[in-house]
């Protein structure tokens, strides 16, 4: 998979200081040894990213300091993940050079693109062996995707809107008063799991019997609830137009750093714990496919989890790496078995085969 | 000159000159060509199922989708908002543009003629994603609008993300389209005939019904038509002032598209939608005739 010819052919000055660069590079990321292995290095690699707090804490944690080391700029393609998936899946399936060197994306999706088989294996990444079980994508053969960090979507309130304290069952936000107030993700990503529990069910009834989850969710929608994306929680918190909402931490986090009166919670029932992953789409070059895996190496290191994760406030992949001060013995960042119990986990299987379903099913019932 | 003229007969000699309409016709040839060719593209992915074990579409084809698209409530509920939001959008939009280009014609103030036209232009500089985030803005629960009934003791209201408010931003986006197309059909209207029918007797009113409206007839149908057609279709309104629950059928479409993956249940949800906009194209020609946009037809 490593191109050498570059280095056997015509070794000029401009050849060798590449080649010593690539090497100090390579020997600060603690990866491929050996100057002879080191292919030619592509002027950049696009990493697809979130915005907003996102794309700066992926910056700030890995991009900025991979370019250091190894001299490769990066540049952020803010694409939705959603749109970015088809776009790869035909480039993929047209031969083509993909738009992007790395996919920064939700486990979900990452595991229907490696469904797909537009994925590369990323076996090979020596950081792996220092990861927790967190980072191997479940169901799948070897590490067509590599999970980078965990997250939960809680449910963030004002607490001007609950002068009782944080609300204790998702239930609670049946109150007429919250009629309009409500905000969730509009395929109802991350809830459908706590209305199963809050509509009575069983979560090992899920994908079979999903009914209370449907019949919770009907109730929720009698409280007319805003449907949206991250950046309009953040937005609408910010305004005024909502006093609670499913989203991820993350989000809500981001509203408290920029003064919005916010607070979040795990209520009994429990919440949706997922991961988020990267991969590197099939179809490149094999030198800017190897720099595309020192890229995803680099981020599994504690040095590069501890400041990239402090930005997102969501607990790595790594041992070691601490949780930011203002999210310790936070439920939205479980480090302990304990902090797991009320945190719901479902295969990724299970979710890719049925995720469609789920979203059409909620997208009906908040359509009618 | 001889020369020139003889060679301008040698490359192309008087007996092509039957050939020039179609040479003239042959971009508009190769636009709808292309077209075709996407939509024979997306036929064939309609007719193809997701298999989510692996999710790429399957090898054989079935109306599997057709059936999903024609039945499920999601699907006929989204259907019958955008239809009924185009209809609504387009009547409301032709009363409130036909006065508007009436006075944009008529005025004899040319002051009030650029205000109005700075006014008509002046969104069209302004993406419809944009406007509709400013509407965002000033209706929102801390917007202007709010903000002043705040002034007066009125308690915030919820003017957004509802039915009304995507129906407002499109009719708001609409407008000019209207204004527009109207402006030229009531320009060709002689002034002088509606002199005429006033020194004949007939007061504002009747004039303005049995004279202008006939006459403006051919601009009242193609704006409707525009305006109907883009509102059907539209995209951006609905998500950003529909709150998430007032999806049109494009907004259908993308979800299948990029956010459940299922290109061919995308695809025939988009082959419909063309059929039904073709559909009520073909039905505004039957009934007004093919000619109605032409003003010659109009005058028939």
């Amino acid at each position: 998979m490593k191109k050498t010819g570059v280095f056997t052919s015509s070794v000029n000055r401009r050849t060798f200081v590449q080649g010593a660069a690539a090497l100090g590079g390579a020997a600060a990321l603690g990866v491929r040894p050996g100057f002879a292995q080191e292919p030619a290095k592509p002027s950049e690699i696009i990493v697809r990213a979130w915005g907003g707090s996102w794309v700066d804490s992926l910056k700030a944690g890995v991009s900025d300091p991979f370019t250091a080391k190894t001299g490769i700029a990066v540049r952020h393609d803010l694409t939705e993940d959603n749109e970015i998936q088809p776009k790869v899946w035909a480039a993929v399936a047209q031969g083509r050079v993909p738009p992007i060197h790395i996919n920064w994306d939700t486990t979900t999706n990452a595991t229907k693109s490696a469904l797909r088989g537009v994925t590369e294996d990323l076996s090979d990444l020596p950081n792996l062996k220092n990861t927790t079980d967190l980072a191997k994508p479940v169901g799948l053969d070897g590490y067509p995707i590599v999970n980078t960090y965990g997250y939960v979507y809680v449910l963030a309130y004002r607490p001007e809107a609950f002068p009782n304290g944080a609300p204790k069952s998702w239930k609670d936000l049946l109150d007429p008063k919250f009629k309009g107030r409500l905000a969730f993700y509009n395929d109802g990503i991350g809830f459908h799991f706590p209305a199963q529990v809050a509509g009575g069910g069983k979560l090992e009834d899920i994908p079979a019997n999903m009914q209370p989850a449907w019949d919770f969710i009907t109730q929720i929608k009698a409280q007319q609830p805003l449907l949206g994306e991250d950046p309009d929680f953040t937005t609408w918190f910010q305004r005024g137009e909502i006093d609670a909402a499913c989203t991820i931490s993350t989000n809500a986090r981001e509203a408290r750093k920029n003064g919005v009166d916010i607070a979040w919670t795990v209520p009994e029932e429990g919440c949706k714990f997922d991961t988020d992953g990267l991969w590197i789409p099939k179809g490149l070059p094999e030198n800017e496919l190897y720099w595309a895996k020192e890229y995803i190496n680099f981020a599994l290191t504690p040095e590069a989890q501890q400041v990239w994760l402090d930005g997102l406030g969501l607990p790595g992949v790594v041992p070691g790496v601490n949780p930011p001060a203002d999210l310790v013995n936070d439920p939205s960042y479980p480090t302990k078995p304990e902090d797991f119990e009320h945190l719901i986990r479902i295969s990724s299987k299970v979710q890719v085969e049925n995720e469609s379903d789920w979203f059409a099913k909620f997208k009906s019932i908040m359509q009618g | 000159m001889d020369a020139v003229e003889a060679v301008a007969a040698t490359l192309w000699p008087a007996r092509f000159g039957k050939a020039i309409p179609y040479l003239l016709l042959l971009p508009a040839i190769l636009l709808v060509g292309l077209l075709v060719l996407g939509l024979v593209e997306i036929a064939d992915s309609s007719l193809r199922t997701l298999d989510t074990s692996t999710f790429l579409p399957s090898d054989y084809r079935t109306l599997a989708n057709y059936e999903r698209a024609l039945t499920e409530g999601l699907f006929r509920t989204v259907a019958t908002r955008s239809l009924l939001g185009a209809v609504i959008v387009t009547v409301l939009t032709l009363i409130l543009a036909f006065p508007y280009a009436y006075l944009m014609v008529r005025t004899r103030s040319a002051g009030l003629r650029k205000l109005l036209l700075i006014a008509l232009f002046l969104p069209f500089f302004i993406g419809q994603v944009v406007r509709a985030y400013g509407w965002l803005i000033v209706l929102g629960n801390q917007g202007m609008v709010n903000e002043a009934l705040g002034l007066i003791g009125v308690a915030p209201l919820r003017l957004l993300y509802n039915y009304p408010a995507v129906l407002f931003g499109l009719i708001q986006y609409m407008l000019p389209f209207a204004v527009l197309m109207l402006a030229p059909a009531m320009t060709a209207i002689p002034e002088e005939l509606e002199s005429a029918a006033q020194s004949l007797g007939a007061n504002w009113v009747r004039t303005m019904f049995h004279v202008v409206l006939p006459l403006v007839k051919p601009g009242l149908v193609g704006a409707g038509l525009v305006v109907l057609t883009l509102s059907l279709t539209d995209f951006a309104m609905p998500a950003i002032l529909g709150g998430g629950s007032q999806d049109f059928i494009a907004n259908a479409i993308y979800d299948q598209f990029f956010r459940t993956s299922d290109q061919g249940l995308g695809s025939t949800l988009a082959l419909l939608l063309v059929a039904v906009g073709s559909i009520l194209a073909g039905l505004v020609f039957m009934i007004f005739g093919a000619g109605t946009l032409a003003s010659r037809g109009a005058r028939r």
